[in-house]
């Protein structure tokens, strides 16, 4: 039982980071209807600057997770106006191949520095003796990252549900005719959707390297999973990719858990989420909370 | 209508079968039938040591790649960024035969063109599985689809047993008319045996193209619910592409198999996939031509940016691997470089230099 308690929380402590993860992701996609394929490499970025700015600079923890995530606020918004503002207008297939494209230059870029080929983790700053729940061990670690990833996906959801450029951002995701004509600069919503992504993507990937360590290969697989999330979720829903975001946490461990070691098989959680991915587009494509009017064929 | 079938400035099309020729005019196919000539009797002409040869070899491989994946992606508009997952499907047919029966065996090493079929037959059988979303779905979540599969065979091969877990499986050496294809001569033998594949996969493709499959499919990209009001059926078509890009996909892997002498696991990864959407980005999407320039241009790319790794390896210290980054570094830049500046690549050069020519001495 208590194999199955740790399974379950450390299943949380994923799935939330992956919520968080798949909430920008969700927001792209809703505001301009692009799959951003280099989301992964936006996580990858935000969790490299935080490391740079804790370690070689020498920055308190939180400030540095703070200004991680708003270095890749900028970067994201510039990567937007760079390379997807003059794309508006084309169709929608070039503007996803572009974003494949940032994607292996976003690789190229992190395979130059040092962080591409080695392991680096962050210093300890909390308590570094396990925290006992109901015969579980849980580290601080992952109990403060899931505390900072619930704030964060409150505090979107108030930002969304209330504030004047929230609702501005559903508007153009809704209709984009529709919100140009009331006044919404709709450029500027792609942009601000682009940057908060990334400000997301830097916040899941700073918390995600405080509890596993920086190594590329696992922030890139980590990456990759985004997209079973999210549609799993539903593609354009945000409640959908939080709680597919905890669904696939719990999947993988309880596969890396139960399955590993049985029958021959190694690694099952890295490959079950596609495996789902896949069934999941043959019989239910608008996952879980997904609008359905998916054109269809 | 002109008369003169040898020369003509421009378009005199009467019928519409007359502008479905693959050669409008006799110089064109005889200037083609020289080009094909020239290809195949080069390297009887100029020594080429066995490095410069594998470059060739490769370009050759990856053009038949991407000739299926510009079916799926040029012509039918679906991404896939799992086309390298489809060309290790290929590989492994031949790998995992030979695992089994020896990779000496007679079937490995005489039957080989009929491995290369089996290959290509076993990438349809998984491109049509891949692609059987595509009967419900648009062409968004097709790409979720050819990313999980590219995932989803990255795993199998790296963790399963039967696939050495992604460690090279060796393939024999192949036998010839004229006895075992030797070390000296291999890459020279695969040279004609891509290239007599490369022509014949082309004139497929191109007349594929004519034919009503073809001309849906195209039709399918350009407006599907049009064409499903005309009496097509798009998700067939669509999983059909897929079927067709698995199978062009596994002709290649096969065949690469062969030239490598075995198949590794690194040969399959994701970069490689994008490096073939690159590929097919380059040469033109929705262009014969461009599925022969893209792969020449990229393979150049690449191995210019080997050499540049290596010089500059004397120069940086050695912990920098500057190779792993910059192949995919130069890779992103080109996709994205030709998609905002020429978004029809380097095929729109090709047809431009065509046009001029073809007009000259008027300007239009």
């Amino acid at each position: 039982m208590s194999y199955f308690l740790q399974l379950f929380f450390s299943g949380i402590v994923v799935g939330s980071i992956y919520a968080l993860a798949a909430i920008g992701f969700v927001l792209i996609y809703k505001s301009s209807r692009v799959l951003n394929l280099a989301h992964g490499q936006i996580i990858a970025t935000g969790a490299y600057i935080m490391y740079v700015l804790t370690v070689w600079i020498g920055i308190p923890i939180y400030l540095s997770f703070v200004m991680s995530m708003i270095i890749t606020f900028f970067l994201a918004m510039s990567v937007e106006r760079i390379f997807l503002r003059r794309l508006i207008g084309e169709p929608i297939i070039s503007v996803i191949m572009v974003t494949i494209g940032l994607m292996s230059i976003i690789d190229g870029l992190i395979y130059l520095t040092p962080f591409g080929s080695e392991n680096f983790s962050f210093p300890p700053f909390l308590p570094t003796e396990p925290i006992m729940l109901w015969g579980t061990y849980l580290s601080y670690t992952q109990v403060v990252g899931v505390g900072i990833t619930i704030v964060l996906i409150g505090a979107f959801s108030w930002f969304f549900k209330k504030s004047t450029v929230g609702i501005s951002m559903r508007a153009v995701s809704d209709d984009q005719m529709a919100s140009m004509s009331i006044g919404i600069s709709v450029p500027k919503v792609f942009g601000l959707a682009w940057a908060t992504a990334g400000l997301t993507a830097a916040a899941a990937g700073g918390i995600l390297g405080n509890i596993t360590g920086l190594n590329f290969d696992t922030l890139h697989a980590f990456g990759i999973l985004v997209f079973p999330v999210v549609i799993l979720g539903g593609l354009d829903s945000l409640p959908g990719a939080v709680a597919a975001g905890i669904i696939m946490g719990l999947i993988q461990q309880f596969a890396g858990g139960y399955l590993d070691g049985n029958w021959g098989l190694n690694g099952t959680g890295q490959v079950l989420p596609y495996i789902l991915l896949l069934v999941l587009l043959l019989f239910k494509p608008h996952g879980l909370f997904g609008t359905h009017e998916i054109e269809r064929v | 209508m002109s008369a003169n079938r040898w020369l003509a400035t421009g378009n005199y099309f009467t019928t519409y079968r007359e502008e479905q020729r693959i050669f409008f005019t006799h110089i064109d196919r005889l200037l083609f039938v020289c080009f094909l000539a020239a290809l195949f009797a080069w390297p009887f002409f100029f020594e080429v040591s066995s490095k410069y040869m594998l470059i060739f070899d490769n370009i050759l491989v990856a053009v038949i790649a991407v000739l299926g994946l510009n079916l799926v992606t040029g012509f039918g508009g679906l991404i896939s960024v799992g086309h390298a997952a489809f060309v290790g499907v290929g590989a492994y047919t031949v790998a995992c035969l030979a695992r089994i029966i020896g990779d000496q065996h007679v079937v490995i090493t005489h039957a080989w063109p009929l491995m290369v079929l089996a290959g290509g037959l076993t990438g349809a059988v998984f491109g049509l599985i891949v692609g059987l979303p595509a009967l419900r779905l648009r062409h968004l979540y097709l790409l979720m689809a050819t990313l999980s599969f590219q995932m989803i065979f990255q795993w199998v091969v790296g963790f399963m047993d039967f696939f050495n877990q992604g460690q090279f499986i060796y393939v024999g050496r192949v036998y010839w008319f004229s006895g075992e294809v030797g070390r000296s001569v291999h890459y020279q033998f695969w040279y004609f045996a891509l290239l007599v594949t490369v022509v014949v996969l082309g004139f497929g493709v191109r007349n594929l193209l004519r034919t009503k499959y073809g001309r849906s499919l195209v039709a399918v990209r350009d407006n599907d619910r049009a064409a499903d009001a005309m009496g097509m059926h798009p998700g067939f078509t669509k999983v059909s592409a897929f079927g067709l890009a698995g199978f062009f996909a596994g002709v290649a892997g096969a065949m690469q198999a062969y030239l490598n002498r075995g198949a590794g696991f690194e040969t399959f990864t994701l970069h490689e996939s994008i490096q073939y959407l690159a590929m097919t980005i380059v040469g033109g999407l929705g262009s014969l031509p461009g599925t022969f320039f893209g792969p020449a241009a990229i393979k150049m790319l690449d191995l210019q940016m080997e050499n540049l790794a290596e010089w500059a390896g004397h120069i940086l210290p050695s912990t920098m691997d500057l190779a792993t980054g910059l192949r995919p570094l130069s890779f992103g830049l080109v996709i994205v470089l030709f998609l905002m500046f020429e978004p029809r690549g380097i095929a729109n050069w090709w047809r431009i230099l065509r046009s001029y020519v073809k007009l000259w001495p008027f300007r239009y």
